[in-house]
C-alpha cells in the first residue's frame, strides 16, 4: 500500500434481504477489506455469491427490503452512521460506480451527455457549457469521440455504452471506483479493451478500483489483490500472484481451473454442485459440499480466515494444522 | 446477481418458469399471484355476489316484480333497504339483479375472452403474415371508441341481453389479444418449447398443453377484469334507456332511480343501494385482476427508489 | 429523417384509420333493421314523408352508390340533415359541440392532474400507507359508475355547496337588470362546476392506476439505481428520471381513454341536463334520429383518431428510441 491511510475500510458488512413469510436471506455474512489509494482489488465468485449485494451495501444502496450491519468507511467517514443525508454529497464525487450491464445504466430519453453533465452540476464541479466541453473530454478520455455526446444511448454499441458509463462514473473525479461485471455483457475483443482503459485510468488518474467479476483470469489481469467470495463470504484474499500460483482454498483453485464458456460472457463455472441456499443457516464449511478435499470437520465446524502468508488469507481448515491433525 | 435477491415467488411465477418439460398444468393455482390479500379479499367479495345470483330467488324476502309497500318507503324493520318508486322492495330487487348484472358480466367477459385469446394465439403462435394482419385489425378496433360505439348498436339493433352481451363482448377483445399475443411470443421462444417442438409435437398439443396453462394466470387475470368492465358498460347502456326492458339489473335500478325523481323524493336508498352493489363487484374484480397483474409483472418486482432506507443492525453476535 | 418516415407511418396510419370509422359508420347504419327511416318516431312523420326522405338519403339506390354518395358528402362537410328538424347536423350539433368543450376539457384536465400526482405518490411511497390511501381511494372512484356519481352528487353534495343541478345558464340571469360579463362567466362556471367534477372523480381513478404502475415500472429501472448513486435527491429522481419515463405509457393510454372520456360527458350531461353533445345524443337515441347519431359517433371517432396521432406525435418528442424502431 502506498504509505497513506485506506481509502475505504469494510468491518464486518451483513446484508439481509427479508422473504416472503417472514424469513430471511442472509446475502453478505461478514466481510471485511480496505482498500488503498490507487490499489486495485478484485472481488471474484459465482453468481449469487453475494459480491453486487456488497457492492450496493458499500454505496448505501439497498433496497428497504435489505437490512445491513457492520461499517464501510470512506476516508474514514462511518457511511452508515453518517445517514443519507450526510453521505449523499459523497456519492459520485468521492466514490462512483460503473453498473453491471450499462445498457439500461442510461435513461434511454436523456442525451449521453446529460447524464454525464447531471452529477458535475449537482456536485457543482462544473456548470453549463464548461460542464459540456468537460464531459467531451472524459468521453475522448475512453475512445468516444465527443462529436457523439448528444446521441441516445441505444444510439451507441454495448461496448460505447460501457465506455460512456466509465465516463460518466469519472464525470466527478472520484477517488473510488467500483466496477460491478463491467465486462459481462461484451464481446472478447471489446472486454479486453475496456479492462484495459479501466487499468490505464486508475494508472492516470491515482483511483483506486474494486472490479466485481465472476472471471478470475479478468481479476489476474487486473488488480493487485483479489478477494474470492463464496455464500456471502471471503473465503480468500490477498495479492494476485499469490492467488494464482498458491491458492489455499480448494474454491480458488477450482474457479480458476474452471473454462468459462466459449464466447467469454454467461457465469458458466464448471465445478459441480450449486450453492448453498442462503435463506437458512449453514453449518460448517458453506463450500464443503462441493469440496473434493473435505474432511472431517468441514460439514459441522466454520471454518475461520487463517493467514497463510503476508498479506493472505484464506477461509479453510486445510490450512489449519490442529485441525488437520485432530482427524 | 440482481440487487434484490430471488424471493419465494420467483420460482414459480409464469416469467420465470425453468425450462424443463416436467410442468405441473396448474401450478399457477399455488402462485403467491392468488395468495395476495387484495386477491383473496376480492375472491371473497365475488364469491358472495356470485352466491347471491345463484341463490336469489330463495333470498329474495318479497317478490321483487310486485309492490309490496308504500312508494318510496324510507328503511324499516319490513323493508330492510326501504321500496322503489313503484313500492317494489329494495333489498328483493338487489338480489334479482345481482342475477342479470353477473351474467352480463360473466358472459361478456367469456366472448371478449375467446375472441381476445382466439386471435392472440394465432398471431402468436404463428407470426408473419397472420400477426400483421391480426394486430392491425386490434390496432384500428382499439381506436373506435368503445361506449359511443355500444350505445349505436344497441340503439340499432335493439334492446335485448344477449345484444348486450355480444356488443360488450365484441369490443373489449382487444387487450385480451395483444396480452395473448405477448406472452405466446415470449413462451414460444422459451427453449423448452423448442425442444417440445423437435421433438416432434403437433401444433394443437403444443398450444393445449404448453402454452395455454403459461398464458393462464395472465388470461384469469385479464377475465376478471373483463367482468368489471362489462357489468359497468352494461349499467351504462341501461342507463340512456337502451337496456332489456323486460330484466331487472343493477344498471336498471340506478336508471329508475333516475327517471323516478329519487333525487326530489329523498329516496337516497333508492340511488345508494345498487350503485354500492356495482361498486363493490366491480372494485373486487379490480382487484382480483390488478394484483394478480402486479404479481405476474416481473418489472414491480423490483423498486430501486423508496422514501424508507434499508435498516440498520448490529452486528451478529455468533459470528467470529 | 427517419422521424420524418416514423410521422408518415403515423398520419397514413390515421388517414387509413379514418377511412376504416367511416366504412364502419356506413356499414352500421345500412345493416339496421328495416331502413333507418321506417324507425324513425316523431309527431310529422308521416308515410309520405318517410318516402321523401327515403329518397333523399338515397335509400332506393344501390349500396356501392350509397356508399360513394355518403363519403362525397362528407368530404364536403355535409354529414346529412337531422330526421327530426330538417336541419343539417353539422348546424344542429355546433352548440352542443362547444357547449360541452369546456365542461369536459375542466372535468379532464383536472381528473389528469389529481390522477397523476395520486399516481406518482402512491409509487413513491410504495407499500406505505398513504400508497393504499392513494390506490384505494382511487379503486374506489374508478369502480363507482359515472351516472350513480352524478346521482350522489346531486343529492348530497350540491345542496350541501348551493351548486345548480341542472342546466348550464341561470335562468333568471339578466332577465330583469342586465347581467355583467362577469356574472355570466360566474354563473356559467357555476353550472360546470358539478358536471366537471363528477367527470373528473369518475375517471381519475384510472389515470392514478396507471400512472401509479408506470412509475413502478420505471422506478425499478437501472438507471434511477445510476440516479442514487449520483447522490440525487429522492424528488429529483422521482420527476426527472422516473416521471419523465413513465410519461410515455401514460401518454399513449389517456390519449386511448378518449373514448371514456366522452362516455362519461354523455351520462354526465344527461344527469345533469347539461345542453352538450351528451344530451343531444340521449335525444337523438330517443326519438331515433339515424343521421344525428350517425354524425355524432363518426365525430366521437375521428376525435379519438386525432388524439391518438397526437400522442404519436407527442411520442418523437418524448422518446428517442420510437423513430428507430
Amino acid at each position: 500500500m502506498n504509505g497513506s491511510g485506506p481509502l475505504l475500510e469494510v468491518q464486518g458488512l451483513h446484508v439481509w434481504f427479508d422473504l416472503a413469510g417472514g424469513r430471511e436471506l442472509h446475502a453478505v455474512q461478514g466481510i471485511d477489506f480496505d482498500l488503498g489509494p490507487g490499489e486495485r482489488m478484485g472481488l471474484v465468485g459465482e453468481s449469487g455469491c453475494g459480491k453486487t449485494t456488497a457492492i450496493l451495501a458499500i454505496m448505501g444502496l439497498l433496497p428497504p427490503s435489505a437490512s445491513a450491519a457492520g461499517h464501510v468507511l470512506l476516508n474514514g467517514m462511518d457511511m452508515y452512521e453518517a445517514g443519507e443525508d450526510s453521505v449523499r454529497p459523497h456519492r459520485w464525487r468521492d466514490i462512483a460506480m460503473v453498473f453491471q450491464g450499462a445498457m439500461n445504466a442510461f435513461n434511454p430519453v436523456r442525451r449521453i451527455v446529460d447524464q454525464i453533465v447531471e452529477p458535475m452540476e449537482l456536485h457543482e464541479i462544473a456548470e453549463g457549457r464548461a460542464a459540456r466541453v468537460r464531459a467531451g473530454d472524459l468521453l475522448e478520455l475512453v475512445g468516444i469521440s465527443a462529436r457523439q455526446a448528444s446521441r441516445y444511448p441505444h444510439e451507441f454499441s454495448g461496448g460505447m455504452r460501457q465506455r460512456a458509463a466509465i465516463a460518466m462514473a469519472l464525470a466527478c473525479g472520484p477517488k473510488v471506483l467500483l466496477a460491478d461485471e463491467p465486462t459481462t455483457a461484451l464481446d472478447v475483443m471489446i472486454q479486453a479493451q475496456v479492462l484495459e482503459l479501466l487499468t490505464g485510468l486508475t494508472r492516470e488518474l491515482g483511483l483506486s478500483l474494486i472490479l466485481v467479476t465472476h472471471d478470475l483470469p479478468i481479476v489476474a489481469q487486473t488488480c493487485d489483490r483479489a478477494a474470492v467470495m463464496y455464500a456471502g463470504k471471503i473465503v480468500e484474499s490477498g495479492p494476485t500472484e499469490d492467488l494464482f500460483h498458491t491458492p489455499r482454498h480448494p474454491y480458488t483453485r477450482l474457479l480458476f481451473s474452471a473454462t468459462p464458456d466459449l464466447y467469454g460472457r454467461g457465469e458458466v463455472i464448471s465445478i459441480p454442485g450449486t450453492p448453498p441456499r442462503l435463506d437458512r443457516e449453514v453449518l460448517g464449511c458453506a463450500f464443503a459440499p462441493r469440496c473434493d478435499m473435505a474432511f472431517e470437520p468441514c460439514p459441522s465446524v466454520v471454518p475461520r480466515t487463517l493467514p497463510v502468508a503476508p498479506g493472505h488469507g484464506a477461509r479453510c481448515h486445510l490450512n489449519d494444522p490442529a485441525m488437520r491433525s485432530a482427524s | 446477481m440482481n440487487p434484490t435477491p430471488p424471493t419465494a415467488s420467483h420460482q414459480d411465477a409464469a416469467v420465470a418458469i425453468p425450462a424443463t418439460v416436467t410442468q405441473p398444468r396448474f401450478r399457477f393455482l399455488r402462485s403467491p399471484a392468488i395468495r395476495r390479500p387484495a386477491t383473496v379479499i376480492g375472491l371473497a367479495m365475488l364469491l358472495f355476489f356470485v352466491l347471491v345470483a345463484i341463490f336469489a330467488s330463495r333470498l329474495e324476502p318479497f317478490n321483487p316484480n310486485v309492490k309490496s309497500g308504500a312508494i318510496y318507503a324510507p328503511p324499516s324493520s319490513h323493508h330492510l333497504l326501504g321500496t322503489d318508486d313503484a313500492g317494489a322492495d329494495m333489498l328483493s330487487l338487489l338480489i334479482a339483479g345481482s342475477r342479470v348484472s353477473l351474467i352480463v358480466g360473466f358472459a361478456a367477459a367469456l366472448v371478449a375472452i375467446l375472441i381476445g385469446g382466439a386471435v392472440g394465439l394465432l398471431s402468436g403462435f404463428f407470426g408473419g403474415r397472420i400477426d400483421s394482419i391480426l394486430m392491425r385489425i386490434t390496432d384500428y378496433v382499439l381506436v373506435i371508441p368503445d361506449i359511443p360505439l355500444m350505445i349505436i348498436v344497441a340503439a340499432l339493433f335493439g334492446r335485448h341481453l344477449l345484444n348486450i352481451i355480444i356488443i360488450i363482448g365484441a369490443i373489449y377483445w382487444t387487450s385480451t389479444a395483444r396480452l395473448v399475443r405477448a406472452q405466446v411470443k415470449s413462451v414460444r421462444e422459451r427453449t423448452y418449447v423448442k425442444r417440445v417442438r423437435a421433438v416432434g409435437a403437433g401444433n394443437s398439443r403444443l398450444i393445449g398443453r404448453h402454452i395455454l396453462p403459461q398464458v393462464a394466470p395472465l388470461l384469469i387475470a385479464n377475465t376478471v377484469l373483463m367482468v368489471a368492465v362489462a357489468i359497468f358498460a352494461e349499467t351504462y347502456i341501461t342507463f340512456l334507456g337502451l337496456g332489456d326492458p323486460s330484466l331487472i339489473s343493477w344498471g336498471k335500478l340506478i336508471e329508475n332511480s333516475f327517471r323516478g325523481d329519487a333525487t326530489l323524493n329523498g329516496a337516497w336508498w333508492a340511488i345508494v343501494a345498487p350503485g354500492v352493489c356495482v361498486t363493490l363487484v366491480v372494485l373486487a374484480c379490480t382487484m382480483v385482476g390488478q394484483s394478480m397483474e402486479d404479481a405476474l409483472n416481473p418489472r414491480l418486482r423490483v423498486g430501486h427508489l423508496s422514501v424508507r432506507r434499508f435498516r440498520l443492525r448490529s452486528i451478529p453476535a455468533d459470528v467470529e | 429523417m427517419r422521424s420524418a418516415d416514423y410521422v408518415i407511418k403515423r398520419v397514413l396510419f390515421a388517414v387509413v384509420t379514418v377511412f376504416v370509422a367511416v366504412t364502419l359508420n356506413f356499414v352500421l347504419f345500412r345493416a339496421v333493421p328495416g331502413d333507418a327511416v321506417s324507425a324513425l318516431r316523431c309527431r310529422a312523420c308521416t308515410q309520405q314523408f318517410k318516402e321523401a326522405e327515403r329518397r333523399e338519403l338515397g335509400l332506393d339506390k344501390p349500396l356501392v352508390a350509397q356508399y360513394w354518395l355518403y363519403v362525397e358528402g362528407l368530404l364536403h362537410g355535409n354529414m346529412g340533415s337531422s330526421l327530426r328538424t330538417e336541419q343539417p347536423v353539422l348546424g344542429e350539433l355546433w352548440v352542443p359541440i362547444a357547449n360541452t368543450m369546456p365542461m369536459v376539457i375542466l372535468g379532464t384536465l383536472f381528473s389528469i392532474v389529481i390522477g397523476i400526482l395520486v399516481g406518482v405518490t402512491s409509487a413513491w411511497r410504495r407499500d406505505t400507507l398513504l400508497d393504499k390511501t392513494g390506490l384505494y381511494t382511487a379503486l374506489g372512484f374508478y369502480s363507482m359508475p359515472t351516472q350513480w356519481l352524478g346521482l350522489l352528487m346531486v343529492f348530497f353534495v350540491a345542496g350541501a355547496i348551493h351548486l345548480p343541478t341542472s342546466g348550464i345558464r341561470d335562468p333568471t340571469l339578466g332577465l330583469l337588470t342586465h347581467a355583467s360579463t362577469w356574472a355570466v362567466i360566474v354563473d356559467r362556471l357555476r353550472h360546470m362546476a358539478l358536471p366537471s367534477i363528477t367527470l373528473g372523480l369518475s375517471l381519475y381513478g384510472e389515470y392514478a392506476l396507471i400512472t401509479r404502475s408506470a412509475m413502478l415500472e420505471t422506478l425499478g429501472e437501472d438507471y434511477v439505481l445510476t440516479a442514487r448513486a449520483k447522490g440525487l435527491r429522492n424528488l429529483p429522481i422521482v420527476w426527472a428520471h422516473g416521471f419523465r419515463n413513465a410519461l410515455l405509457p401514460i401518454i399513449t393510454l389517456v390519449a386511448l381513454s378518449l373514448g371514456t372520456i366522452i362516455a362519461g360527458a354523455i351520462t354526465v350531461e344527461y344527469v345533469f341536463s347539461y345542453p352538450g353533445i351528451g344530451l343531444a345524443t340521449v335525444e337523438a337515441i330517443d326519438q331515433r334520429d339515424w343521421p344525428v347519431l350517425q354524425a355524432i359517433f363518426l365525430l366521437l371517432t375521428l376525435s379519438v383518431i386525432v388524439f391518438n396521432l397526437v400522442a404519436d406525435l407527442l411520442y418523437v418528442k418524448l422518446d428517442p428510441r420510437v423513430v428507430d424502431q
